[in-house]
Parts: structure tokens; sequence; C-alpha cells
């Protein structure tokens, strides 16, 4: 059953050739998660997260920054290696410094693509003038998409990709919802490959595989077992990782990352003016930490999600000198540990030292529990 | 061609208690494969019986093996008559004879609190390839915990370098260190290859050895230092490990975190094993 997800995650290369192939449509690769993805989906274009793949390459030094995230250099390296070379479009919501070098770089040096756009997503969400200036980008990226596919993007086609998505959010949610159980029928290994497939594949898709994993789940019998624990920080789609944890007695409950519940949290609230539903929704959600200012709204969420998951413990890990999560990590410690809630604090590179990092939650996982000892 | 010296190596060492008899007494023993040095230690019904302290080898379950053969020699002990035992270590894993592994860094802190009593609440572990500064409680269980990264200044690793490039015995570098007039500016201490490097031409100016060293010294106190100070120091305080044997780094260490170290007459590098070997007696009443 999870083998589908796992499939798709692996061979996200060949799903989208396979998907273009056909459907005929055009494929946007995203840098980002606060890609109106909504829009594209409309016009029959299929977004794609792009992502690393967690091996040494030589080929980004001359284009990015020494200092610069391993995440940011890994995305570049696939470009530049032509590992993506059937993206028709790339596409970046305005982020991080560091993933924008990546977009600019990808423009500049990869060949073939018909169509990249810098989409200005305001980085001040909490301003009240940001739906109405969010609502004026995606009007104007509705025409361009227009122009780009030579489709009009109806109310209609809306409608269907909000339903879509929203289906999409609201069944992840279901996902996240059993994994409360003092049993959860799931790993943390498991959703982020399930997590990730879903920023590659046709969310209907996507959907549709969700539905008989929802079904069969409750059923399961070789149900995953260790301490409970939550994962808070960038992107992170380091399934060795999370392998590593939970075959040394850890269980991965819950998360706060882009790429898991910070993507799919909250639903578009369908409205009559649909762009500025869809703006809404973007600006309501889950901050990344670029977004999370002047109030830290990340804090009171990534608490809620620590109480409603019942979690022995978090490990907060971020991409190595990724500024915006290393200036949140000391706010987001302090409000765990205020809580209640032991942390683990771990920085990761493009390939994971396992070693170094298996000693670390060994013993976090010994200090959180283990009074066997005494 | 006459033998090198190998300035690096420390003195390895094996005790037995004389004035015990193990037999009828519960034997657990805690063994602690480190990156340079293994330690096997052997408790009769929770009191030290007999350890060892050597080298570790380029195979795990080797050392591991030698270490606990040593500690058994002439007291007529075989492997049969221990009950329990724990594993620890970077070679934690690879202990043929444990029955379960347990991180270094709650055997350390369980040592620390056999060897240095129950009042101690910040553990200094300085190892041979990695440096932890542990909290635990009073009765040795750790809170909270934090580890150097990825880099071989501030380690036991370091110092022999250092050792061998200034042709001085590891066992001498402390007390060398501390006999210069004034204290010099410390070298690099992001990375042993960059101090290794600056030393070198520290030389070529014409420093004198001690001077050299006192300032490696004090670049590892203050990179320990620097670990410190993301945790916090609570008293009591307590080294661990390798360097707690090097008078150069904790009298400057002392000095600089302006809280007494508590000293002792155990070997500190047997922390770990201890530990590993206490959890083994609890591990195997409670049936674990």
């Amino acid at each position: 059953m999870i083998e589908k997800f796992k499939d798709w995650e692996q061979n996200r290369h060949e799903y989208a050739k396979e998907w273009k192939e056909r459907t005929g449509g055009k494929v946007m690769g995203c840098f980002c998660t606060y890609v109106p993805e909504e829009v594209l989906y409309a016009a029959g274009v299929l977004p794609v997260r792009i992502l690393g793949s967690h091996e040494p390459q030589d080929v980004t030094e001359p284009h990015i920054f020494g200092m610069f995230c391993p995440f940011c250099r890994d995305c570049l390296a696939q470009g530049l290696k032509g590992r993506y070379d059937y993206l028709n479009g790339i596409m970046i919501a305005q982020s991080c410094l560091h993933i924008r070098q990546t977009f600019w770089s990808w423009q500049k040096h990869v060949e073939g693509l018909e169509y990249s756009k810098f989409f200005i997503m305001p980085h001040k969400v909490q301003s009240k003038d940001a739906p109405e200036f969010l609502r004026g980008e995606i009007e104007e990226f509705v025409a361009e998409v227009e122009e780009w596919t030579g489709k009009k993007i109806t109310d209609e086609a809306l409608d269907n990709a909000i339903a879509v998505y929203n289906k999409n959010r609201e069944l992840m949610r279901k996902l996240y919802d059993l994994r409360k159980d003092p049993n959860p029928p799931i790993s943390g290994e498991e959703v982020m490959e399930i997590s990730m497939a879903m920023e590659m594949v046709d969310k209907a898709e996507h959907n549709a595989a969700l539905e008989e994993l929802l079904e069969w789940l409750p059923s399961r019998t070789d149900k995953p077992s260790g301490t409970r624990l939550m994962i808070v920080g960038s992107e992170d789609d380091d399934i060795t990782f999370l392998n590593m944890v939970e075959t040394s007695g850890g269980l991965f409950v819950v998360d706060d990352h882009c790429t898991g519940s910070r993507y799919f949290w909250n639903q578009v609230e369908p409205a009559e003016d649909r762009l500025m539903a869809i703006a809404q929704r973007y600006i309501d959600r889950p901050p990344c930490p670029t977004k999370d200012w002047e109030e830290r709204k990340r804090l009171p969420h990534i608490v809620g999600l620590a109480k409603d998951w019942d979690v022995a413990g978090a490990i907060i890990m971020q991409q190595k000198f990724c500024d915006p999560h290393e200036l949140d990590f000391v706010a987001v410690k302090k409000a765990l540990e205020d809580a209640g809630v032991p942390t683990l604090f771990l920085e990761f590179d493009v390939t994971v030292p396992i070693g170094q990092f298996k000693i670390r939650v060994e013993a976090f996982l010994e200090m959180i529990g283990d009074e066997d000892l005494f | 061609m006459a033998d090198k010296v190998e300035l690096w190596r420390w003195t390895e060492s094996r005790w037995t208690n004389p004035d015990m008899d193990w037999k009828g007494k519960l034997i657990t023993s805690g063994i602690d494969v480190g990156s340079v040095s293994s330690q096997a230690v052997i408790l009769a019904d929770g009191e030290l019986y007999a350890y060892s302290n050597m080298r570790t080898g380029s195979n795990s379950p080797d050392s591991a093996m030698n270490a606990i053969n040593w500690a058994m020699e002439d007291t007529g002990l075989k492997l049969d008559d221990i009950t329990y035992t724990v594993g620890t270590g970077y070679g934690r894993v690879n202990v043929p004879f444990a029955q379960k592994p347990i991180t270094e860094i709650a055997c350390h802190a369980r040592g620390a609190n056999a060897i240095y009593g129950n009042t101690v609440r910040t553990v200094l572990d300085m190892g041979g390839q990695d440096c932890k500064a542990i909290h635990c409680d009073e009765r040795g269980k750790v809170t909270n915990f934090l580890m150097n990264d990825k880099c071989a200044a501030g380690t036991g690793r370091g110092m022999e370098v250092f050792a061998d490039l200034l042709g001085v015995s590891i066992n001498e570098v402390g007390d060398l260190s501390l006999n210069v007039e004034e204290e010099p500016d410390p070298v690099s201490s992001t990375c042993v290859v960059y101090a290794k490097t600056e030393a070198t031409g520290l030389l070529r100016e014409g420093w004198p050895t001690n001077k050299v060293l006192a300032a490696y010294c004090s670049a590892m106190a203050h990179r320990i230092i620097t670990l410190l100070e993301r945790i916090g120091v609570e008293e009591d305080f307590a080294i661990t490990g390798g360097i707690a044997k090097n008078v150069g780094v904790v009298q400057r260490l002392e000095k600089e975190v302006g809280i007494k170290i508590l000293r002792t007459e155990y070997d500190t590098q047997l922390a770990g094993a201890l530990g590993g070997a206490l959890f083994a007696k609890v591990l195997h009443e409670k049936g674990k």
C-alpha cells in the first residue's frame, strides 16, 4: 500500500515524464511551497517540487556561495546534471536568499525552459495589506500562465483545482490524525515517502492512493513502535535519517517541515473571489521562518502539535547554514522546553553522518526514557 | 635504525583488587570501545574488582576481547562467569559478548557519578574523537547534553598529533605546557590540521616546545569553553576521559570557567566502562 508512494518518490522523474506523455501537459518545477499551485493545476500544468538527490557533487561550486545551504546546492546540481530536463518551466515563490540563488542560477544555466517565474510572495504575511497584495500577484500570474499555456483559466477549472488540493490536504490531515493514536499505524519514514510523493505527483492520483491507504491502515497488523518524537525544521527529505532514528527506538508521529505538514496543513476556504481565497490560504498557512514576523506565530503552532500528538521529545533539524531556521532555533527550543518537551538539535548536510547522529539520537532517547537503567 | 619512539602512546594499564574474592558474587562488566582507547571494567556485586585500559585497534570486536581478557588476567575469571555485559563507546554494537549497547553519554554520566560522587551535575567527557558536555541528576541520569561537531580540535587525537609533532611524550604534555613565564595566545582551535600548521610556523619563529604546547592546550581549553557556554556549567563539575589527565588543559579550563573541577584518584578513562558495568548490574537485576 505504501509501496505506491515510495515508487512515486523514488522514480519521480520517470513519473513526470510518463505524466507528460500521457496528458500532453506541461510540467513546472517549483522551488518553494509558497507557490500557489492551484493556478498551475487549473491550467493543466503539473507542479513538481524540485528536491536534491543527497549525493556529493562537484558542479555547483561556481554558482552558489560556500556559506549557502547544502539543499540549495543539491537542488541546483539536479538541474545542471540534466535530471529535470523534462521541465517546461521553473518557478519560485520569493523565499530565502539561498534557494533564490538556485533559481537564478538554474534560469541562467539550464537550457530548454519555456517559462520561468519569480513569484513575489510577500515576506511580511502579517501585514494587513498582504492578502490584497498577494491577490494582485496571483492575478498577474494567472494571465502569464494563460499566455504560456494558451489555455484560459476558468472559474470552473479553479474550483476543480481548489477542490482537488483541498481534498489532498484533508486526507493528509486524516493520515496525521491516525498518528495521534498511542500505537500509530504508520512510521515517520513512511509518512515522509507519502508527503514527498505528494509534492511530485498529480494530486488527484495521490488522493486516490491516500483514500485506499486510509482505509487499510486501521487494520494494519505490523504497526511500528518506539518513543514518540516530533521533527521540526527546514526542508527535510532525509529518509536515511528517519530510518536511522526509527531503527534506534524512536518513532516520528508529527512534523513541522515544508516537505511535510507546513505544505498541506490548511485549506483554501472557497469564496466567490477565488483568487482572494487562494491568496488568503497562503497567507494563513503555518509559516516558514522567512515569513514569520514580527510576531513568531510558529511557536504556538509547533507547541500545539507537540501537545496534540503527545510527543516525548523533539528533534530540531536544519540545513547547515540555513539562517532563517538557525535564527528561529533558539526560540523554538525554548518554547518546546518550556512546554516540557526536551529537544535535540542537528544540522543536516547533503549526506547524513549516520554514526555521529546515531550517538546523539540514542543518547537523547536514553535521556527521555530508559528508567530501566536506574 | 633505532626503534621509533611512539610519543603519542599513553600508558596502558590494568588493575585487580587484591583484597577481593569474586567467587560467589554477581559479576557484571562494562566495555567501552572508544575511537582511541578501550576499557573493560569488572564489578563483583557492584564493587570495582578489575579493569584494563588499552589502545583500540582497527577492529572493534578484537579490541573488546583484548580489553576484557586483559582485565580478567590472573583473576581466574572466564568470560562465562560474567553475568551481564554492557557495551558502550564508538564500538558499542561491536562488543561480541555484550547483552546490550548503551551510549557513552549515558555511561559517562553514570560513571562520573560513581567516581566523583552524586553531587556531580556537569560532566565533561573529553575523549579521543569527540567531546561531550553532559548534565545529569543525582543518580547520574543524563538530563541534557551537547557534543562537539566534526573536528579533531579539542580531542585526544588532536593532542596526540601535537605530542608527535613536538617530540614530547603525551604523558608530559600537560606539565610542560604549564612551564611558561607568560601564557601565549592560543593557536587556531577550529581545525587540528590548521593548528598543526600554525604550530610549525611558531617553531620556525623560535618558540620553545613548552610555549607551543601552552598555546595548544590553551586553544583546546577555549574550544571546550564554547561548548560549555552553550549548555552551561552547574556545580559540581567533573571531567572524564583521557584529556582529564592533562593538567595543562584542566588548569586552563578551570581558570577560564571559574569553577573548581573535581579531582580523583581513579583513572578518568574508566568512567564509561564503569558506568556500563553499573548499568549491567541494574539491567540484570531487573531481568532486562
